[in-house]
């Protein structure tokens, strides 16, 4: 299923999904389901291919999301090249932060993360000329791509989808060539790894910066969403969130991190109406789902499955 | 600048670095036997503020409050181990993680829904007010109490690791967790008790540094982050290098504010940078 091919089941329910969503629910928050998609299959390259557990994916997210807009906002950028040149400077700060990191492994990589994470939240507080410190940056605009307008709420979803389409694409790609092997190969013996003849330090740095540019992309996609970028989206909890929508979703394919930021969108909705303390909410939800529902939601449906055929069986004695 | 200013914030570094190094000894000991980052131990620190807020307020008491800190700090602790982090032991590593950042985001939460979304403030004990004024020197006497307590604090750890046998026991769990039990130890009772203490060290940290920093939900966040910067300075598999590196943590930080306060913080992770590229195994890391 890794990569799969390009007709694969999981392919057309991926489409199906995509097409369905802004019917389902609300355009803008389907919006954010796809751009969160793009984060939780990046974060996925880290956790589930290379088993570098990142506890700091928000800060590529934040950097990303910053650039665009301020080249939305003050250089009146097209579209695509603000989006493009913030993933290439997240991906380079992710570069940056990976050299280091993957210098150590085990707890003090994720450690390691955490604190670059909150190191980039601390900066984007204080730097206000180019955030907007506590209160955010607002204003930016979303303006024509090629000529097309993608002001309406559907048609903005519908380029977001897109996006998201080719990332995921790309993704594949990334994980199914000789390349992705050798992280793989990095995760599962990372001496055997080295001693055949692999830079490991280079290979975790490259997908460690890839993932940083594909997040920094896709919070891009979220400035322009709301016409804001909030700090905190560059909060640790976001890094968080993004490790649970991966872990919800099963880290062994891609397509499961995307099926847990669905997950993700609708449960913080879904909270946030119901109170408006909904992280005390959320955080209930995901010591519960750690404690019982390990194996994610595919544990899920299989306990659903056994509970739906024991009943049958008791049904029919 | 003149020298009394920069002795003044050199002995402001040390008590700040004082309540670094006793959080980090926290998180170092859960690490070092637990083998997990505790992402709670920033929401025990802010746990332990709140507490000595709540008894200060409603009995007048100083220490009271210290122990209360202390102790449904660390009684937490051991809720958050029984129920939770034991079950997860062996293989779900990630999950144990998810763990802990929900139960840091439901203390948290809490935390905001018993005391409100502000901030708050507390004044040092009457006996702790006012400063020690000797040559221009300014030096705060809550300061002065926070040093010596931080101090007193390390060395009785130090004693209880190094001099006792239970100490001995949680030295040889770090070493060699599958021997320890082998010998007949609950190294199940010894990990809650290990989880426990550390949660309770940070409750005391948090509680200490409430009258100087001032108390808010989301305080422990950036006393967790540097906790986290001090043990990967301070060195792999070494309990005391957190101690070391949080002073120097504390009195860099302290002396850069006076030169470029915004930087302060910044330059803290320059240093961790330049250190892991120099020495990857920490300060006082041996391997």
């Amino acid at each position: 299923m890794r990569g799969g091919s390009p007709f694969s089941l999981w392919w057309a329910a991926l489409l199906t999904g995509i097409v369905v969503l802004p019917f389902a629910i609300p355009p803008s928050m389907a919006t954010e389901v796809v751009i969160y998609g793009i984060v939780a299959v990046a974060a996925n390259l880290l956790i589930g291919y290379a088993g570098l557990y990142s506890f700091g994916q928000a800060a590529f997210f934040g950097v990303g999301g910053y650039m665009t807009a301020n080249l939305l906002l003050h250089l009146d950028l097209p579209v695509l090249p603000a989006l493009a040149l913030g993933a290439v400077v997240s991906g380079l700060v992710a570069a940056l932060v990976g050299f280091v990191c993957v210098r150590r492994t085990g707890i003090y990589f994720i450690m390691l993360t955490f604190a670059f994470n909150q190191m980039i939240f601390y900066i984007a507080y204080q730097w206000r000329d180019a955030t907007g410190g506590e209160d955010g940056l607002s204003g930016v605009p979303r303006p024509d791509v090629l000529g097309v307008d993608i002001g309406a709420p559907i048609a903005y979803y519908a380029f977001a989808a897109l996006v998201f389409v080719l990332c995921f694409w790309a993704m594949g790609r990334i994980v199914a060539s000789p390349f992705g092997r050798i992280v793989v190969a990095t995760r599962e013996n990372p001496r055997r790894a080295a001693s055949v003849g692999f830079d490991v330090t280079r290979a975790q740095t490259a997908i460690f910066a890839m993932s940083g540019a594909f997040t920094g992309l896709a919070g891009g996609l979220y400035a322009m969403l709301y016409g804001l970028m909030p700090i905190d989206a560059v909060n640790w909890i976001n890094s968080g969130n993004i490790v649970f929508m991966v872990l919800i979703g099963g880290t062994g394919n891609l397509f499961g991190p995307a099926a847990g930021a669905v997950i993700f969108i609708i449960l913080q909705d879904v909270l946030s109406v119901v109170w408006a303390r909904w992280p005390l909410l959320f955080g209930a939800v995901v010591i519960a789902v750690v404690l019982y529902f390990q194996g994610g939601f595919v544990e899920l449906f299989h306990r659903l499955g056994r509970w739906a055929t024991a009943r049958r069986k008791a049904r029919a004695r | 600048m003149p020298l009394s200013l920069l002795v003044s914030q050199l002995l402001n570094g040390i008590a700040v670095g004082m309540l670094y190094a006793v959080a980090a000894l926290g998180l170092s000991i859960i690490k070092g036997l637990l083998n997990i980052p505790n992402f709670a131990h920033g929401a025990f620190y802010a746990v332990g503020a709140y507490l000595l807020y709540a008894v200060v307020s409603a009995t007048e008491s100083f220490w009271l409050g210290l122990v209360v800190a202390t102790v449904v700090a660390g009684g937490l602790g051991v809720l958050v181990e029984w129920f939770g982090v034991r079950r997860l032991y062996g293989g779900a590593y990630l999950f144990q993680l998810l763990l802990l950042f929900g139960v840091s985001l439901v203390v948290t939460e809490l935390l905001i829904v018993l005391w409100g979304p502000e901030g708050k403030s507390l004044s040092p004990p009457d006996f702790l007010q006012g400063a020690l004024i000797f040559s221009g020197i300014f030096y705060p006497k809550y300061l002065l109490f926070t040093t010596v307590a931080g101090a007193v604090i390390i060395v009785a750890v130090w004693l209880l690791i190094e001099r006792t046998r239970y100490g001995a026991i949680i030295r040889a769990g770090i070493e060699k967790t599958e021997m320890v039990s082998a010998l007949g130890i609950n190294i199940e009772v010894l990990f809650t008790l290990a989880f426990a203490f550390g949660a309770g060290l940070a409750g005391l940290a948090g509680a200490l540094a409430a009258p100087i920093v001032g108390i808010t939900a989301t305080m422990g966040i950036d006393m967790l982050a540097m906790a986290f910067v001090v043990l990967v300075i301070g060195g792999l598999g070494s309990l005391y290098g957190a101690v070391f590196a949080g002073l120097l943590v504390g009195i860099t930080q302290s002396l850069v504010a006076l030169y470029w306060p915004s930087a302060s913080t910044i330059l803290i992770y320059v240093a961790m940078v330049l250190i892991l590229l120099w020495r990857p195994q920490g300060l006082l890391g041996e391997r």
